[in-house]
């Protein structure tokens, strides 16, 4: 690790400092997008298939559950929703700046243009992880709810505020990811 | 409550060469169970609300004939298997319920994959070596294979010309190993049979000086002793909540086999002391409560007394001995054994997402058969005094939770 083995071009980064300031904030704000979709989408069909499975099962020997735990499917399906609400929002907030050019002026509102990829990058991930945690607890809950429902009719609604928790869990995850993206501008033009 | 599948009953390693293969995939936790297994779980939950409620059973314990009962179980789930069916007998109301729990247990069957599949499948092997041991005894009586065919558990059938050449072989030790090599040795009891026949060698089987109907009896509990250990491996290495559930299942089970092979043996040669350590203490499982300290004090037990003295040491089976002991005929240690299982069995019905529902189902409707079957016989015979001794299940009026208000 001698000093005479470090790049000294100016096309080396010279820290990691300057690693993470490389990488563009568009990127980041795309992976943002990326991640409040995909992984929401990935909590919403684990809970479905969880509670489906049982709820095919179930409605064998009491066809009467069949359409009311369609309502477990719904939650689940909800965080799902939650994802993309996310990924529009911060896809719309992704602009390209209006003159074409190789290098940014030098009076480019640096700052901002960082805090917004940080910023919607960190709001897809706030999105995206909450929505996995409450789609498998939701659709855990379900399954339960399906084979209550078909044992004694009364503990459905019972149950489904078991459900109604755990899919406020995707509640917090888009509402702290909006406050999060709200202040996010990219900036489109020099500042004068 | 005892964490994960760990658990004290089974802290010692089973090291016995097991004979089922290893599960290739684990049945899943809370997350993942629902993959594989769902379905078939949420089948026999449905099955579940099928049993008699305590107002069937109270109209059924109010009949005065057999074709009242028939009326009363129109209107339960045996209206459909006993629609065809001209008048109602007890034996004919045992086959009926029994090919109904076969016909739901084969639909479980059918929808289950692995590791579920060699569960299920475990299970019916319990009936497949009770059927071996009914044929090989009904060749010892003479009987019509025919008739024995007809009796053999549906569950634990095998190719008809499997079954039919069992009772050509004759009952020495030559002939049982002529048995395995030519027909068992290709069916899943196969492997317990031939433990069976390494142990018997071992301990020099030829000189052994025993009655035909006594040899039967160590047959069968030998091999229901090899499949118990066989099941518990398997379940040991599936882990999680079905390990845990099952493994307390089945450790009742051995240590109920280990009390009743001692009591039964009182009064026959197997209780004589060169007996008891050379064959009957072969016969207890090596898994249960009572393993080891216990079935090495049960091998030396002479008479009910000294049971009694060892059974104190174990608190959940002195009280049922106990019961026993106290002889008043109004309940035996069989009864006491039901009650004690059905309160398990239902208990492994609180858990979601393992593998212990199947087997408590089976269990549990092989209890349901058995109080149908001992309600008509008692409407039959006209000892109505008598009807009221038989299990309820999933009843909030049952005598485990009677005692607990008080």
């Amino acid at each position: 690790m001698s000093s005479s083995n470090t790049c000294t071009s100016e096309f080396c980064n010279a820290g990691w400092s300057e690693v993470l300031t490389h990488m563009s904030p568009y990127g980041f704000a795309n992976f943002g997008v990326a991640f409040a979709l995909g992984l929401s989408v990935v909590g919403a069909a684990w809970g479905i298939w969880l509670t489906g499975s049982s709820l095919v099962g179930a409605s064998v020997k009491a066809p009467r559950i069949r359409s009311k735990n369609l309502i477990s499917v719904i939650f689940c399906e909800a965080t799902a929703i939650y994802g993309v609400i996310m990924a529009i929002i911060l896809t719309n907030k992704v602009k390209a700046p209006d003159e074409n050019t190789y290098y940014l002026d030098e009076d480019w509102d640096w700052s901002g243009y960082y805090y917004a990829g940080y910023g919607m990058f960190s709001a897809g991930l706030s999105v995206g992880l909450t929505n996995i945690a409450s789609g498998i607890s939701v659709g855990i809950a379900g399954s339960s709810c399906a084979l209550a429902d078909a044992q004694d009719a009364s503990l459905f609604v019972k149950i489904l505020i078991v459900e109604i928790f755990a899919s406020a869990l995707g509640i917090f995850g888009i509402i702290v990811g909006i406050i999060q993206s709200n202040a996010c501008t990219f900036p489109i033009a020099a500042l004068n | 409550r005892r964490h994960g599948g760990k658990s004290a009953c089974w802290r010692r390693e089973v090291t016995f060469s097991t004979m089922t293969p290893p599960p290739s995939s684990e049945p899943g936790g809370l997350a993942t169970f629902n993959i594989h297994h769902a379905f078939p779980e949420a089948l026999v939950r449905g099955m579940r609300s099928s049993f008699l409620k305590d107002s069937d059973y109270h109209h059924l314990s109010q009949c005065e004939t057999l074709d009242d009962v028939r009326l009363n179980l129109s209107e339960t789930d045996y209206a459909e298997p006993l629609a065809d069916m001209p008048t109602l007998m007890p034996s004919s109301l045992q086959k009926v319920a029994v090919d109904k729990l076969v016909v739901e247990f084969q639909y479980l069957r059918s929808q289950a994959v692995e590791p579920l599949a060699t569960f299920l499948d475990l299970i019916t092997y319990e009936y497949m070596i009770e059927n071996v041991m009914l044929l090989l005894k009904g060749s010892l009586s003479g009987r019509d294979i025919n008739d024995l065919m007809a009796q053999c558990h549906p569950l634990g059938m095998f190719k008809d010309s499997v079954m039919r050449s069992i009772p050509t072989f004759e009952s020495t030790p030559r002939g049982y190993a002529d048995l395995y090599q030519t027909v068992l040795v290709d069916t899943p009891v196969g492997p317990y049979f031939a433990q069976f026949l390494q142990e018997s060698s071992m301990n020099g089987g030829s000189s052994r000086n025993v009655l035909e109907e006594v040899e039967i009896e160590i047959i069968k509990s030998s091999l229901i002793k090899f499949w118990i250990e066989d099941f518990t491996a398997y379940v040991h290495k599936l882990g999680g909540e079905t390990a845990a559930l099952m493994g307390e299942l089945l450790a009742v089970r051995a240590d109920t086999n280990a009390i009743n092979i001692t009591l039964n043996s009182f009064g026959t040669p197997l209780n004589e002391p060169a007996m008891r350590v050379s064959d009957r203490k072969r016969l207890y499982p090596a898994v249960g409560f009572l393993y080891p300290a216990g079935t090495s004090m049960l091998a030396d037990v002479a008479d009910e007394d000294e049971l009694g003295r060892v059974l104190d040491l174990f608190p959940q089976y002195g009280a049922i001995w106990n019961i026993h002991a106290a002889g008043t005929g109004e309940k035996g240690i069989d009864d006491a054994f039901y009650e004690r299982d059905v309160q398990m069995n239902e208990l492994a019905f609180e858990g979601q997402m393992q593998f212990a529902v199947f087997y408590a189902y089976v269990k549990l409707k092989e209890q349901e058969i058995r109080n149908l079957v001992w309600i008509s016989e008692c409407i039959l015979q006209a000892q109505k005094d008598e009807i009221n001794k038989f299990v309820p299940i999933f009843s909030q009026h049952a005598p485990w939770r009677q005692t607990k208000r008080r």
